[in-house]
């Protein structure tokens, strides 16, 4: 940042708090994700980061705490509303819709900016190309494999041009030779201005993309600093413990 | 189906048209012209139910509710305000899309479809029991009869144009005429943004939500667009039939048998619901002669179908091309 005065936060997370019956799955969690930045979420199976993202989302509202996006607090607007302010996710259990091809799936994020039908699907096939998917541009969305899902999601939620991206995941069952490319597909969306919240458990992508992590876990932030400081903390130590860097 | 329509299926949906609306040119048999208009009746009916129900996903089992609102409206405002039936078949239209949002804002909060299912039937048979106690107004089970037919008109080259029972010609061209506008509408609704938006919507609704596609306005679209169908089916049905009772009109057998059709001939396509409308109220007719056996074939009929082809009957072609393509 040239600017001395510090950045207003795009998204101000404050003290979100989300209990599902018993189990407290978010614990009095902040944070805030500045423009441009890529923030990585981490932590082991069922530390709340999905869960985290629903909150910011839409899906739920939290039981306590506020989110602010964009200046405006949105704690309790609807997910729709949130997606046209500019806050964009995908599905870490990927949602296709099933008897649309992969275009017209891409098309629901698209048509919001566009007044006709046709304007929408050539910009959904250049986000389909972008993930590349063209191949099966004009598949039903049913016939995909899993990684190709994930970047069905990807394509989604870019063609809704969001501000914020919140990617869960999108690593997890791909195969290890498209990871170059989903890499070099984030670093080129931030290139284009857009700011990032991404949910990883590949060490290598974080330590590639995120310019700061949060380690959380039982809904708590452990920990929060460069990938590299990240990296030496014991919990963190201790879950990627005997694994391959490659751990998903 | 969001691709421009290829000239092939122009030429199918021409031919379609040009077929039905020759036929009263062939054949003035009376009895064959009710059976195609009730088939156009219940066309329109089952492709309105299909627009919710098929490609919307939201499965409502009471849509005979606004067939039913439909014809009341329309008979009892043509009766006692002594207005034309050409009026008063768009105020019942009016009033069933009326009932169709006062249902749909509660369904659609409610997830579980077999709970949707429930309150729309329970809504359905509310309607149906208000209708047969207000008797003073209805005349309850005993029958509204003395429905004004349509008013004639001079049409230029074809001459006088009179509705009665004795001519079904002018009724079986107007019902085409409303089963061609029902069609268009629903096939200009689905390729449009909100056809889009219903499709992702029953295929993955937390995903359509995140995309931007705001739910309670595109399901409230789509139920009242096709509540006003189901209307105007309605009000054309109880001046053209001209005595109406709550069992007959809103009655469960109704939709019972308009499900039959959608599924029959294919749910989630255009050309189903029409085809099995014809179909259905074809054998219906046909099988007159069986007596008591009847209903027992024409069960057994739609099990078939529907066991051998999941997707309906419009699915026929490509089923037995892959049959014998396996041989
Ligand atoms: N809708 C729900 N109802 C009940 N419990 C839930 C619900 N969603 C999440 N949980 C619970 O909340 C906790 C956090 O789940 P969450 O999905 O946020 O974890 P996560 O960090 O994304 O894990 P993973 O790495 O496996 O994706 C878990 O114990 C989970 O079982
Ligand atoms: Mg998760």
């Amino acid at each position: 940042m040239q600017n001395p005065t510090p950045a207003t936060p795009l998204l101000k997370v404050d003290g979100i708090t989300m209990a599902f019956g018993g189990i407290v799955a978010v614990d009095n969690l902040s944070f805030s994700v500045q423009p441009g930045e890529i923030l990585a979420l981490m932590g082991p199976n069922g530390a709340g980061k999905t869960t985290t993202f629903h909150v910011i989302a839409g899906v739920h509202s939290p039981d306590h705490g506020t989110i602010t996006f964009d200046g405006h607090e949105i704690t309790r607007a609807r997910p729709d509303r949130r997606c046209r302010a500019g806050l964009a996710r995908t599905f870490q259990i990927t949602q296709p819709f099933d008897e649309l091809t992969v275009v017209e799936n891409v098309m629901v994020g698209a048509i919001a900016h566009h007044r006709s039908m046709a304007e929408a699907r050539v910009e959904a096939r250049r986000y389909v190309d972008m993930v590349g998917l063209s191949e099966r541009a004009d598949i039903l969305a049913k016939g995909l494999s899993t990684g190709q899902r994930k970047r069905l999601e990807m394509a989604r939620a870019m063609a809704t041009r969001p501000k914020l991206l919140l990617l869960d995941e999108v690593t997890g069952g791909v195969d290890m030779a498209s990871v170059p490319g989903l890499i070099d597909l984030v670093k080129r969306l931030r290139g284009e201005g857009l700011t990032l919240i991404i949910i990883e458990h590949n060490m290598r992508v974080i330590t590639e993309l995120a310019d700061r992590a949060i380690f959380m876990n039982r809904g708590v932030r452990m920990a929060e600093g460069t990938p590299a400081e990240i990296a030496r903390h014991p919990e963190v130590i201790e879950l990627y413990l005997g694994e391959d860097d490659g751990h998903g | 189906m969001f691709q421009p329509v290829k000239p092939s299926q122009w030429l199918v949906i021409a031919a379609a048209i040009l077929v039905m609306a020759a036929v009263p040119l062939v054949t003035r048999n009376s009895y064959l012209l009710h059976v195609l208009i009730l088939t156009m009746i219940f066309g329109i009916f089952a492709s309105a139910w299909n627009l919710v129900a098929g490609f919307g996903g939201m499965k409502t089992f009471g849509h005979h509710a606004f067939f039913g609102i439909g014809a009341y409206v329309s008979a009892l405002l043509s009766i006692k305000a002594g207005w034309s039936p050409w009026l008063t078949i768009w105020f019942g239209a009016l009033a069933a899309t009326g009932a169709g949002l006062f249902i749909g804002l509660p369904i659609l909060r409610i997830k579980s479809m077999s709970h949707v299912a429930i309150v729309t039937l329970g809504f359905a048979e509310i309607v149906r029991i208000v209708i047969s106690n207000l008797q003073t107004i209805t005349r309850g089970e005993l029958g509204l009869w003395g429905i004004r037919p349509f008013e004639g008109f001079t049409l230029p080259f074809f001459g006088e144009i009179t509705f009665s029972p004795a001519d079904k010609v002018p009724y079986y061209y107007l019902i085409l005429l409303l089963l061609i506008g029902s069609t268009a509408v629903i096939m200009l609704l689905m390729r449009s943004r909100t056809g889009l938006s219903i499709i992702a919507m029953r295929d993955a609704e937390d995903a359509a939500e995140s995309l931007g596609v705001n739910l309670t306005r595109q399901k409230l679209l789509v139920f009242a667009v096709s509540a006003f169908l189901v209307g105007i089916a309605g009000a054309f049905y109880a001046h053209y039939i001209s005595i109406l009772t709550p069992t007959a009109a809103v009655g469960i057998d109704l939709m019972i048998l308009v499900i039959a059709m959608a599924l029959v001939g294919g749910l989630s396509t255009f050309s189903g619901p029409l085809v099995g409308a014809l179909l259905l109220t074809g054998t219906v007719e046909l099988l007159r002669d069986l007596d008591q056996y009847r209903l027992l074939v024409y069960g057994a009929m739609i099990i078939l179908i529907v066991m051998f082809l999941p997707k309906g009957l419009t699915t026929l072609g490509p089923v037995l091309r892959k049959r014998f393509a396996s041989r």
